[in-house]
């Protein structure tokens, strides 16, 4: 399990920047699927990757899916060269990404995200028409049923 | 699917509205009750479920 309550509070704790993306997102948009990950797209500056580093280190974040004992370190250089991070921690599974195809970065999503305000703190999440529109463009198959759930609470919205 | 699919109002697309059919949407009425707090929780709780019948299946599995 994730755990969102934690996880989020120790995000905007740290004064990092980021859009909650993905399945969380279409479930605070009122989708009922099941997501086990919490997706944040973050942005790209020097002071963010520090915070983001300063705040991670301490729960030891490894790479999802890879064999254990490989050296993997999230620092600020390994931040700086890569991009997306798909990582688990002891709190649950986070993707960090840069940017997302069909999305791009922090900056491009910022116009259409919201606040949200859950477990005392405030952060932004990307829009019920952005989040649509980013699974639209990525056209996986697999997103085919949450796009469908999506646009049908997008029609509760607008009717 | 095409760039104006991807844009607000959007296109709409035969293969979603197929999908569109089997979505219940009395669970999305109930969710829309919820503050978004309350979804997170729900999510979590659903998390927890998924992971302890996963449990019982890898345990059913060992017994076989």
């Amino acid at each position: 399990m994730t755990d969102f309550e934690q996880f989020l509070p120790l995000l905007t704790g740290a004064g990092i920047e980021f859009i909650v993306i993905g399945g969380v997102a279409a479930n605070v948009h009122g989708s009922a699927r099941l997501t086990q990950d919490l997706d944040i797209v973050y942005r790209r500056t020097d002071e963010n990757l520090n915070r983001i580093v300063q705040m991670m280190t301490p729960l030891n974040p490894y790479l999802r899916g890879a064999p254990p004992g490989l050296p993997f370190k999230l620092d600020f250089e390994t931040m700086k060269r890569g991009l997306n991070f798909t990582l688990t921690t002891p709190l649950g599974d986070v993707d960090l990404l840069g940017e997302i195809a069909g999305g791009g970065n922090y900056e491009n999503l910022l116009p259409d995200s919201v606040t949200i305000e859950l477990f005392s703190i405030r952060c932004l999440c990307l829009n019920l028409e952005r989040l649509i529109a980013t699974k639209r463009a990525a056209g996986r198959p697999k997103d085919f049923e949450s796009i469908a759930e999506l646009e049908l609470l997008l029609s509760r919205q607008t009717s | 699917m095409n760039e104006q699919s991807q844009k607000f109002p959007f296109e709409l697309d035969p293969v979603i509205e197929v999908y569109k059919k089997d979505v219940d949407q009395t669970l999305l009425d109930e969710n829309l009750k919820l503050t978004v707090e309350e979804r997170i929780i729900k999510l979590m709780r659903l998390q927890r479920f998924a992971e302890e019948l996963q449990k019982a299946g890898r345990e059913l599995r060992a017994r076989q």
